[in-house]
């Protein structure tokens, strides 16, 4: 560990310092020469759990347990228009000058919801489909099985609305791959917290494989040529199906966002003490 | 060391203007390399709210006046690890706060620490195994 922190770039020191910065606050990040005394997290605990078995066929019923944040994958390269589209974007839900979405609490959307805050998946079949549900603010989407196509033309005069969570059509490759196709996102929503823009046109495909019966991996890759030059992948995921099947709580609430702004960012002056204005 | 942490908050507060950081909880507006300790708290608010908890609480200073303070912590997840549930705090409970204030000098920070009067130390989930 020592060697490690020794051996990283100045930001990640200073990030030590302040333990833990790191998105993935399932790590522990205790500071040189510190025993970091928290306890594990429920992931960390469900993840020393073995593959249990091999993966049922077509099926990934139930909820499962994942890191708080994802891992990054590719860096997107924006066209013209998506690089004005970032530079409007302000993250950090912390900062009183933020506009990020998260601030008052406004739906994640998708691939939001895929990409911030991802400690609980389930999912449940239903006749015609399947809904993927996520434990941060209780979501949850219809994807449709039944051979339909995605709609076309959303957001359009005449076509359907865009929706903050798009429309979904799935398929199963193999025995246990279940693909997702997701279009017609309400482009108010980022693709993630950093601000990534997307348009509606934006076409998400999401890749969810069974490894093995306790263990599923995610892909989610973006297609959205008015925005990135080229697909890319925007996420990987690793999830540990849940034992006892528990389930947690957790919600976003408009009024306690609203009032943190109010009683501790505004005042704490982040941005005073950053050099912002 | 103390010179590491003053020059990372320094190197932390530059990357915060030319690099989007993705702190979950972001901690460069907080004098984190000392906490500074408040006795006889009394509890008027706890939010045990996603992703942001905090609790709000008065002190009298040394004229006797009364300071209201804000002090932010983990999230309900984090905190729960820790012993914390949403009825952990009550309002009207007399506690001990050790909290890593802005440096704005208001009467608001990051919680390093409470103390119930019974003697259960809460610890905050990012800073709260300093002992301070």
């Amino acid at each position: 560990m020592r060697n490690h922190v020794l051996a990283s770039s100045a930001l990640l020191t200073a990030a030590l310092a302040f333990a833990p910065l790191a998105p993935a606050q399932d790590t522990p990040t205790a500071r040189p020469g510190q025993v970091d005394q928290r306890p594990p997290s429920v992931y960390q605990k469900v993840a020393e759990a073995g593959p249990g078995g091999p993966a049922p066929i077509h099926d990934l019923n139930g909820f499962w347990n994942g890191p708080l944040e994802p891992k990054f994958a590719d860096t997107p390269s924006l066209t013209p228009l998506g690089q004005a589209k970032f530079k409007l974007n302000i993250p950090d839900p912390f900062s009183a000058h933020s506009n990020d979405p998260w601030r008052t609490c406004d739906p994640f959307g998708f691939p939001r919801s895929a990409t911030n805050e991802t400690r609980g998946l389930a999912f449940a079949t239903m006749p015609q489909g399947i809904v993927i549900m996520t434990q941060y603010n209780k979501t949850w989407r219809m994807v449709w099985m039944d051979g339909r196509e995605l709609p076309k033309n959303v957001g359009t005069r005449g076509g359907p609305s865009s929706r903050w969570y798009g429309y979904s059509v799935g398929h199963w490759d193999g025995d246990n791959t279940l693909v997702v196709e997701t279009t017609g996102v309400d482009d108010k929503t980022w693709i993630d917290r950093r601000g990534y823009p997307h348009s509606v046109d934006m076409h998400v495909e999401e890749r969810y494989m069974r490894v093995d019966r306790n263990d599923l991996e995610l892909t989610v890759k973006i297609d959205d040529p008015k925005m990135y030059t080229k697909p890319w992948i925007v996420v990987t995921n690793k999830f540990k199906f849940t034992p006892q099947q528990l389930e947690d709580e957790q919600l976003c609430v408009p009024s306690e966002a609203i009032d943190y702004l109010n009683t501790i960012a505004i005042p704490a002056g982040q941005d005073e003490v950053a050099g912002q204005k | 060391m103390r010179r590491g942490i003053v020059s990372g908050l320094f190197l932390l507060a530059s990357f915060a203007i030319s690099v989007p950081l993705f702190a979950h909880h972001g901690n460069a507006a907080y004098e984190t390399s000392k906490a500074v300790v408040l006795k006889d708290a009394t509890v008027t608010k706890f939010v045990w709210g996603n992703p942001h908890t905090f609790l709000m609480f008065d002190v009298k200073d040394e004229k006797g006046n009364v300071v209201h303070w804000a002090g932010e912590a983990g999230s309900p997840s984090s905190l729960g690890l820790l012993g914390w549930t949403k009825d952990s705090v009550q309002p009207g409970d007399v506690i001990t706060v050790y909290i890593y204030q802005s440096k704005t000098g208001r009467p608001v920070g990051r919680l390093n620490r409470i103390v119930l009067a019974d003697g259960t130390a809460l610890k905050d989930s990012a800073l709260g195994y300093r002992e301070q």
